[in-house]
């Protein structure tokens, strides 16, 4: 099939999962967070931390892999108040990068998501299916990335490795 | 022969690419552009098939996705079968065989059933449903009937690739209509999705000699396609069949010979916002007897073989029509240098414009084909007004035949759009849509080219509907589906016995099914319908149209799904150790492969498991805990939750403590277990069981939302966050002190059911006290980045000790022993708590939890139950299959129960087992009945518990 494309597996990322209001969230964070995205489906992101809308009162948090510790002594997901919940869950997730000119001819394969500029734009971000299996989208440099569970990552490579053989 | 039928010039093939193919054997040769069909024709091959089930001799009939008649199975790297001649593109090498006779379609020993056909009419076989004995006629009526077999191979190289697209418009159908759509939508900016099956655009431009302002109109079809691959935002494929219109405008397309070397099919998965049906519309047959003679060819296709192909597949022709349509056939085989010996019209008035296109061919209005000589090639037919009479015989080598024009209404039906029956067109053409869509150019009945485009010229469309030929003394079979075999007499027969909706008649004789479905014939079929019953056809309807509109390869459907990732499979950090370490991998619930056992050399697995399973019980074992489902709940109504979730009170746990619990369903049936830990005030950890998880994870969020809105409770998944290490066994303390672990591991400091965060191996962890082994167990959970460290450190610790990994099949010997339930044996959608014995389990402080009322019902209703028990076989050798039937006295009567589990046993040396049993609990110390069908197998009833029936050892 040739595809021009290349294929990344990351290493971890840094991902925590923030669920309560966007008022009592934001007051136990204080000013690590960017502005939380109003919009569904959208992200924002301010000093490397990109801050998802997954659902109402529902966040993924997602820096790179050097700033977990970091996050997590801000964070304080033990510590937080009763109304607002604070989760680790890097480990939970395996991240691909598809970069290329065919990006979005490989993710044509492995999502039903609409992909367009005009539909999904740069800071769009939202689950969908990636090779069948439940997946976080967003844009990246060049391409796209995805995040599976990370108990599929094994599989939805070897899935990549045959789309674009 | 070398292309005897071959025209010294014309058609879109090139014929400086002569190609070499074989046929049934033979070697023959054609051009690149032909198909299989236009090639065989060329060569002058006229019997190219036997029928379904009368095998008698056929030829080709069509020219495209309608052909009926001449299916065949592609050899070698082509590998494929049941493929219609008219759709298979002609390449080098090519290899083809006829389906369904042998030893060829000349001489086939299977027309011997055609002496029998009057005893082999429609519906036949299910009256040997009734009598005498289907399985009597079974064998010998699948080989004579059918189609090809699958192939056995998959293809020798190349992939199967599905991908998905949006548009905003999508285009069925690159003919005038489809191509004009296509360049209105693309100067408006949208997104345009343009699919036709053929490998040209053009539709029946293609096939014909038309003009548009007085130039050719292909001119113009070249014109528009250059303007289209001008823009980005349109996608045109040709080679690429739309079959499949679904729920919300989601339509399937099947594009073959993409522009990629290894790629053999890609399937289109598209979503559009609009979508334009322009599939134009598919000349139908006439009915008349031995309609099926090789020879007798639909009108237009013999124009398109001309035109096209550069084929006269006769000299000496006839046409029999009802319908305009035939008379430019006429004129341009007549160009062609055929002889059109006349045109039989069954029209009594035939329309001006009509006879000026054939002033030299005689034509016969008011007049039938009432008979065909010739067997496997016709040679002559018999003329016969249309009120009847003796009628004329007229010799002729090829007879052309056009029974008027369906618009192709599948797609548009298939969207659940409705039709309705125009008296004009006599056809059934797009009435309401269902989706957002329209049909437009011959697809919504507009048959003539200047009905589409402005300047384009066109012989007006006129029919005079003829359904079948009514002549008293005709003799043979008048064909209504000729791939089926399914005459008019046939549908008599339905009709006679009672099957007179049209649905019932297709399924009575199958006319309409096939991998035609029917596309030239059904509309015969409810037109004899109607005529029989003497109700109109708009009351007959139509039978449901489904998809695929053309076969499609599986391969295509599937995609990339094939080998290693057929099904999705989960790993966790651990499975590459156990691959390396012998284990035996398959999935044990929830997509995970985990290690079933860990066989030395020699060793099978029944004494793989028993050195599992007394390592565990005498010294210490390991297992990879990991894809057990784990959730984190927070919130100040997490502890009412959990009472109303799990039968027993969580509330009153302190932090750091955990409890076992059940979870029940609305029907007070056991949905899952699993344990329950308190992290601190607000914060909760729950475990369910591997194939639960997404479940009960569900089952959460939906109360939830629908039961508690209120309630402040959030839910995160956690199961990949943490894994696990359990070393279990006597020696496991001694295990996790060689690990080395800030942790107190005194039984007084770290109960059971308790937890603690700590560090272990230098690793940060949480150490859970639970066991489903039923010894002294250490649950190790550590995040996954440490999971391949930790084991490795484990396993070094353990080492002293004896430890060995354990692998599923280990851990369920283990957890028989001990009487511990497992979902989908024990737990198999019957059982309550009281029949497991987990009354305890039932909270009687709580005022309500999911399930309680519905139990309490039901135990109150008083009716005998099965409850859970221990089995041992007489013979402690004697292993009992899981799932035999218990028997009262082992005799033929109703089950009184059944087996769940039944393992080997190391510390009871013998096969012990659990079972369901009617009112089991009363039963300790009888003896029941296994019932198999080798015997009876007497078992003593028993506690179910095998091993440290106190439970001490778990809680040392």
């Amino acid at each position: 099939m040739s595809y021009d494309v290349q294929i990344d597996r990351l290493g971890r990322v840094a991902v925590f999962d923030l669920k309560g209001t966007a008022d009592a969230v934001g007051a136990w964070v204080k000013d690590i967070l960017p502005a939380f995205p109003v919009r569904p489906n959208t992200r924002t992101e301010k000093n490397g931390v990109a801050l998802c809308y997954i659902g109402r009162n529902h966040w993924l948090l997602r820096a790179a892999r050097d700033a977990e510790e970091r996050l997590e002594q801000r964070l304080k997901p033990t510590n937080c108040p009763a109304d607002i919940s604070i989760v680790r869950v890097s480990d939970t997730l395996t991240f691909f990068h598809v970069t290329g000119p065919d990006a979005a001819d490989v993710m044509a394969i492995a999502c039903p998501l609409d992909l367009h500029e005009t539909v999904f734009p740069p800071d769009a971000v939202t689950y969908s299916e990636f090779f069948g299996l439940k997946a976080l989208v967003t844009r990246c440099e060049g391409g796209f990335e995805c995040a599976v569970e990370q108990s599929f990552g094994d599989m939805v490579a070897d899935y990549l490795a045959r789309a674009t053989a | 022969m070398a292309q005897s039928n071959r025209l010294a010039a014309g058609g879109r093939i090139d014929r400086s690419r002569p190609l070499t193919f074989r046929f049934n054997g033979k070697p023959y040769q054609g051009y690149d552009g032909d198909t299989l069909a236009s090639a065989l024709l060329a060569n002058g091959v006229r019997v190219t098939a036997r029928s379904f089930k009368y095998h008698r001799p056929r030829g080709i009939v069509g020219h495209g996705p309608e052909e009926p008649a001449t299916l065949v199975e592609l050899d070698g790297e082509d590998a494929s079968g049941n493929r219609p001649a008219t759709t298979v593109p002609l390449r080098e090498g090519l290899s083809a065989r006829s389906v369904n006779c042998w030893p060829s379609p000349e001489f086939d020993l299977g027309g011997i059933n055609q002496l029998f056909s009057r005893f082999i009419p429609a519906g036949f076989y299910y009256k040997t449903f009734k009598w005498p004995n289907w399985h009597l006629f079974e064998p010998s009526i699948r080989k004579a009937a059918g189609l090809a077999a699958a192939p056995k191979y998959a293809p020798s190289c190349g992939y199967f690739e599905a991908r998905h697209a949006h548009t905003d418009v999508l285009i069925a159908g690159a003919g005038p209509a489809g191509l004009l759509a296509a360049l209105e939508a693309g100067r408006a900016g949208k997104r345009v999705f343009l699919a036709d099956e053929g490998p040209e655009a053009g539709g029946g431009l293609l096939n014909r000699n038309l003009t548009i302002k007085g130039q050719p109109a292909m001119n113009w079809v070249a014109d528009a396609v250059a303007e289209l691959q001008g823009m980005a935002n349109v996608t045109h494929l040709q080679n690429a069949t739309v079959w499949a219109y679904r729920e919300h405008n989601m339509l399937i397309v099947n594009q073959r010979m993409p522009e990629q070397n290894s790629l053999l099919e890609r399937s289109w998965r598209i979503r559009a916002a609009e979508v334009v049906l322009a599939t134009g519309a598919t000349e139908r047959a006439m009915v008349f007897a031995d309609n099926d003679r090789p020879g007798i060819m639909l009108a237009t296709s013999l124009q398109a073989y001309v035109n096209h192909w550069g084929v006269l597949p006769g000299q000496q022709v006839v046409l029999f029509t009802n319908n305009n349509s035939a008379y430019p056939v006429a004129a341009d085989l007549a160009g062609a240098g055929a002889l059109v010996v006349a045109i039989l019209d069954s029209r009594v008035h035939v329309p001006d414009a009509a006879m000026k296109l054939v002033p030299d061919i005689p034509v016969h209005a008011g007049t039938v084909v009432a008979g065909v000589k010739g067997h496997k090639q016709v040679r002559a037919v018999r003329a016969v007004p249309l009120g009847g009479g003796a009628g004329a015989w007229i010799t002729c080598d090829l007879l052309g035949h056009s029974g008027g024009w369906n618009p192709t209404v599948h797609l548009w039906s298939q969207s659940r759009s409705s039709l309705k029956f125009d008296e004009t067109l006599a056809a059934f053409v797009p009435d309401s849509a269902a989706q957002r869509c329209r049909a437009v150019g011959a697809a919504a009945g507009n048959l003539t080219l200047d009905q589409i485009i402005e300047g384009g010229e066109d012989l007006p469309y006129a029919i005079d509907p003829l359904w079948r030929v009514e002549i008293a003394d005709q003799k043979g079979k008048a064909f209504l589906d000729i791939q089926n075999d399914v005459t008019v007499s046939d549908v008599y027969l339905a009709l006679r016995e009672g099957y007179d909706n049209v649905e019932h008649v297709k399924r009575y004789t199958t006319g309409g099914m096939g991998l035609d479905q029917g596309k030239t014939g059904n509309i015969n079929i409810i037109g004899t319908v109607a005529m029989q019953k003497g109700i109109s056809l708009q009351d007959v309807g139509t039978t449901t149209f489904r998809s695929p509109y053309t076969p499609v390869s599986f391969g295509a459907i599937g995609g990339l799904r094939e080998e290693t990732v057929l099904f999705p499979y989960r790993h966790t950090p651990v499975t590459q150790w156990n691959k390396d370490n012998g284990a035996v991998m398959y999935e044990a619930g929830a997509r995970w492969r985990r290690p079933g056992y860990f066989p030395k050399p020699g060793e099978g697995l029944q004494e793989a498991v028993n050195r599992e399973c007394r390592a565990v019980r005498e010294g210490v074992g390991v297992y990879d805990g990991s894809p057990l489902g784990t959730f984190e709940l927070k919130g100040r109504d997490v502890p009412k939750f959990l009472d109303f979730l799990y039968s027993n009170v969580m509330s009153s746990l302190k932090p750091g403590d955990g409890r076992y619990g059940l979870m029940l369903s609305d029907d007070g049936l056991i949905l899952d277990d699993g344990v329950a830990f308190r992290l601190d005030e607000h914060r909760w950890l729950i475990s369910t069981s591997t194939g639960h998880a997404d479940a009960v994870n569900q089952h959460m969020k939906k109360l939830l939302q629908t039961e508690f809105p209120g309630w402040q409770v959030m839910i995160t998944t956690v199961t990949s966050q943490w894994n696990n290490a359990t070393i279990c066994g006597p020696r496991a303390r001694d295990v996790m002190q060689a690990l080395g672990t800030d942790i107190n591991l005194s039984p007084k400091a770290f109960p059971f059911m308790s937890f603690r965060d700590g560090t272990v191996a230098g690793l940060p962890a949480r150490v859970v006290r639970v066991s489903f082994t039923g010894e002294l167990s250490f649950e190790v959970n550590v995040a996954p980045r440490h999971m391949a460290t930790l084991w490795d450190k484990v396993m070094e610790a353990g080492e002293p000790f004896g430890i060995l990994p354990v692998g599923s099949e280990a851990s369920h010997v283990l957890r028989v022993e001990k009487g511990f339930l497992s979902l989908g044996h024990e737990v198999d959608g019957t059982v309550d708590a009281y029949d497991l014995g987990m009354g305890w389990a039932m909270s009687q402080k709580k005022p309500d939890y999911l399930g309680k009322r519905s139990v309490q019902l039901r135990r109150q209703s008083g009716h005998p139950r099965r409850a859970l028990v221990g089995v041992l076989p007489e013979d402690p050798n004697r292993q009992i299959p899981e799932g035999a039937p218990l028997t009262p006295g082992g005799r033929r009567e109703a089950t009184e129960g059944l087996i769940t589990a039944c393992v080997w046993s190391v510390m009871n040396d013998r096969w012990v087992g659990l079972a369901l049993l009617e009112n089991g609990h009363a039963r300790q110390g009888e003896t029941a009945h296994v019932r198999l069908k080798d015997g009876v197998i007497p078992v003593r009833v028993t506690k179910p518990v095998f091993h440290d029936p106190d439970g001490k050892l778990l809680r040392s």
